[in-house]
């Protein structure tokens, strides 16, 4: 009899014990289990343990940070839609105004990254707008002035950085890469008047010796053609030769102040994404 | 006494962690949440639970779901290993559909030897397999070569409603509406660019006998007025160009017949997407 | 016995990492999300290895063609590649006399009087694509692009 006891006894309490030793986890466990595989950059076991954990927990506590962790990792693996659409589910589930603030920023920052600047335009205008956000006009221009960057738009950037502080970092920088920019209408109405000079102007001085050595040649042809009374042979060289290396000459002045321009926008990005300290999108 | 309320304690404590907590990674939970993954089309994250528990649970709806998401995957190899572990199962045959469906993706141009070496009849028992079959080998004709197919055998396999098509698309393959590169080098070769316009390459064709025309007309000019080296640069240039329009005609016949073919593919392509490769409706997640 | 089930056991775990392999390769890992703006300039191929000496023969026409002519006459070229690359490759792929044809051919294209080219496909900088493969006479090569579409370089 004692012993039928004392085994049911142990069977319950075996059972008691099982009960909280088997794998049994909270929610808080199970989120701090994606957020480790987040920390270890492995960002698509993060979103799938993340999605394991909305799909279970029935409390729904997590709806707000679980999204935008799922967010942030698609961010990562560069599958900016679906990022923009958690971040989405994320603000809906928001509890805090700094939580939808903080949100609404990510979206901001996706659609810098991505080149969709319009659209980040679009929504910073609409955070600087809302009341509940006057405190963080800072972090709004902040941000405008890194849209204004990716717009390749170098000057308002600076102008956006300046409104949060005249002399900040990003101020500096960014009107130290306007000022290295080449003016390409300017090499362009160099290269009206002198063929080769907006070459020289952009620093391709071989180019621009060649441009001049050809105008020079055709032009004196063309000339002594007309001077010579040999007027077909004057249209001709003229109109097929003179003209093409003419024009020729203009579209590599600008086309060289382009090229130029892009590798200083890039050179800067370069910069900012791997040496600047600051937030970044 | 002691004991009693041990258990007492032990029991709310239970019931406790039963409500709060959850067995993530439980097999029963992993099916779940795989079963959730399937139904959002997240195909790779719901068979790697489904391969993580196949192991333990076997389900014929299991291990044809993961052949499924293989299939939609385009992981064929790993599909085909799927088909041959389960065989004997009630599914089989709906095994056997996916089986041909992926065969066919995997190379819809050499499917129907399937059908020429008969290996099928073996393993197809069952009617609607067979007709999937067939429609496949009937497209795969399509893509390839008629192989002296009658128009009969190869609609026979469809549905009424998409018999016209298929016979359409027959008579394409039967007689594809080709240009002759041929025709097109003899035209240009006795008036520049005629070729060109028979292809319907109207624009090249005017300028080709334009330029060769001119070149022709400075050339006969020069040596009337004894200009002979001018004359002379003016033949060679207008041989050259009349030379590269002839061989600029017979091109252009074959690039407007590769326009033709790739167009021809293109409809089947199309064809096979609206129809979902003849795929039945399965409906595991209503 | 037991060595028969110690060869099962390693072919089934064979097998399972195997069947993973596949899936991790689908599994997408942290992007390189570059900041930079892709650079769609042309970036000529002055590359002097040569394999005989016709090569190298062709090879210094063809940049020094580039150099003092091409590269300063302006964009007048609307396909890629170039009417003179089209030329070098398409003597590269078949012979000197076919080559010309071909060229010849590409340069009545050029000067298309309605300029018909709106059957090409173009590539990103708004050029007609429009490679050699096409123009061998081997029905095989031809690789017909609709004109809807964007081809990568």
């Amino acid at each position: 009899m004692i012993s039928v006891t004392k085994i049911c006894f142990n069977i319950i309490l075996l059972a008691g014990i099982a009960c909280n030793l088997r794998a049994q986890i909270s929610s808080e466990e199970q989120f701090n289990y994606a957020k480790n595989f987040f920390d270890k950059e492995k960002y698509f076991d993060a979103v799938t343990e993340f999605k394991r954990l909305l799909f279970f927990d029935e409390t729904d506590q997590y709806n707000f940070a679980a999204n935008k962790f799922i967010g942030l990792s698609y961010k990562q693996g560069g599958k900016f839609s679906d990022a923009v659409y958690h971040f989405t589910l994320a603000e809906k589930n928001t509890g805090t105004a700094h939580e939808l603030f903080e949100t609404r920023i990510e979206i901001i920052k996706v659609n810098i990254i991505r080149r969709s600047t319009g659209r980040a335009f679009i929504l910073l205008d609409s955070l600087q707008s809302d009341e509940t956000f006057i405190n963080k006009i800072d972090e709004i221009n902040y941000w405008r002035g890194w849209a204004f960057i990716f717009a390749d738009d170098w000057e308002s950037a600076s102008t956006s950085f300046q409104s949060i502080a005249p002399d900040h970092e990003l101020k500096v920088f960014a009107d130290s890469i306007n000022n290295n920019f080449y003016n390409e209408t300017f090499a362009k109405v160099l290269s009206i008047f002198i063929p080769g000079a907006g070459q020289f102007y952009t620093g391709e001085y071989v180019s621009g010796l060649i441009s001049l050595s050809w105008n020079v040649l055709w032009g004196y042809l063309t000339i002594k053609a007309f001077v010579d009374d040999r007027v077909f042979d004057g249209f001709m060289i003229g109109s097929l030769l003179w003209w093409r290396f003419y024009t020729g000459n203009l579209q590599n002045a600008e086309k060289f102040a382009l090229e130029k321009n892009l590798e200083i926008t890039n050179d800067a990005l370069y910069y900012l994404k791997n040496s600047y300290t600051g937030p970044k999108p | 006494m002691i004991k009693i309320l041990a258990i007492f304690l032990l029991l709310p404590s239970c019931i406790y962690s039963q409500s709060k907590s959850i067995n993530f990674h439980s097999i029963q939970n992993k099916k779940l949440f795989a079963d959730h993954l399937f139904c959002e089309g997240d195909y790779l994250r719901a068979v790697e639970e489904y391969e993580a528990i196949r192991k333990t649970i076997k389900n014929d709806t299991i291990d044809f779901k993961i052949l499924l998401c293989y299939s939609e995957l385009g992981l064929y190899q790993q599909a085909e290993q799927n088909v041959s572990l389960s065989s004997n199962s009630d599914l089989s045959s709906e095994f056997n559909k996916l089986f041909y469906i992926n065969q066919f993706k995997k190379d819809q141009y050499s499917f129907y030897s399937f059908y020429e070496l008969r290996d099928y009849q073996f393993t197809i028992k069952k009617f609607s397999t067979l007709n999937i079959f067939h429609k496949l080998t009937s497209m795969s004709y399509l893509y390839t070569d008629l192989n002296s197919r009658t128009k009969e055998e190869i609609v026979k396999p469809f549905d009424v409603k998409d018999r016209s098509t298929i016979s359409s698309f027959y008579d394409w393959k039967l007689d594809p509406p080709y240009k002759s590169p041929a025709l097109a080098g003899i035209l240009s070769a006795i008036i520049p660019g005629s070729g060109k316009m028979y292809v319907g390459e109207w624009g090249d064709g005017i300028t080709a006998l334009l330029v060769t025309g001119l070149l022709a007309f400075l050339a006969y000019d020069n040596f009337r007025a004894n200009h002979d080296t001018r004359a002379w640069i003016f033949t060679g240039l207008g041989a050259f160009f009349y030379g590269g329009n002839i061989y600029g005609s017979v091109v252009s016949a074959q690039i407007f017949n590769a326009r033709i073919n790739f167009e021809f593919k293109d409809g089947l392509n199309l064809f096979l997407e609206q129809k979902n490769y003849f795929m039945p409706e399965y409906d595991f997640c209503n | 016995m037991i060595k028969n089930n110690l060869k099962i056991l390693f072919l089934i775990i064979f097998i399972s990492t195997s069947a993973f392999c596949q899936l991790e390769d689908l599994k997408w890992k942290k992007a390189d999300l570059s900041y930079e703006i892709p650079n769609n300039f042309r970036q000529r191929d002055y590359s002097f290895e040569f394999n005989n000496a016709g090569d190298l023969v062709k090879k210094s026409i063809a940049y020094t063609y580039w150099f003092f002519i091409s590269d300063v006459d302006g964009d007048n070229c609307p396909f890629r590649p170039s009417c003179s690359a089209f030329l070098m490759q398409s003597v590269e792929e078949t012979n000197i006399a076919q080559g010309m044809l071909m060229f010849f051919d590409r340069f009545t294209r050029d000067m298309n009087i309605y300029k018909g080219h709106n059957h090409y496909p173009r590539v990103k900088t708004g050029h007609y694509f429009d490679p050699p493969d096409n123009y061998t006479l081997d029905q095989e090569t031809i690789k017909y692009i609709p004109s809807t579409h964007i081809v990568k370089e």
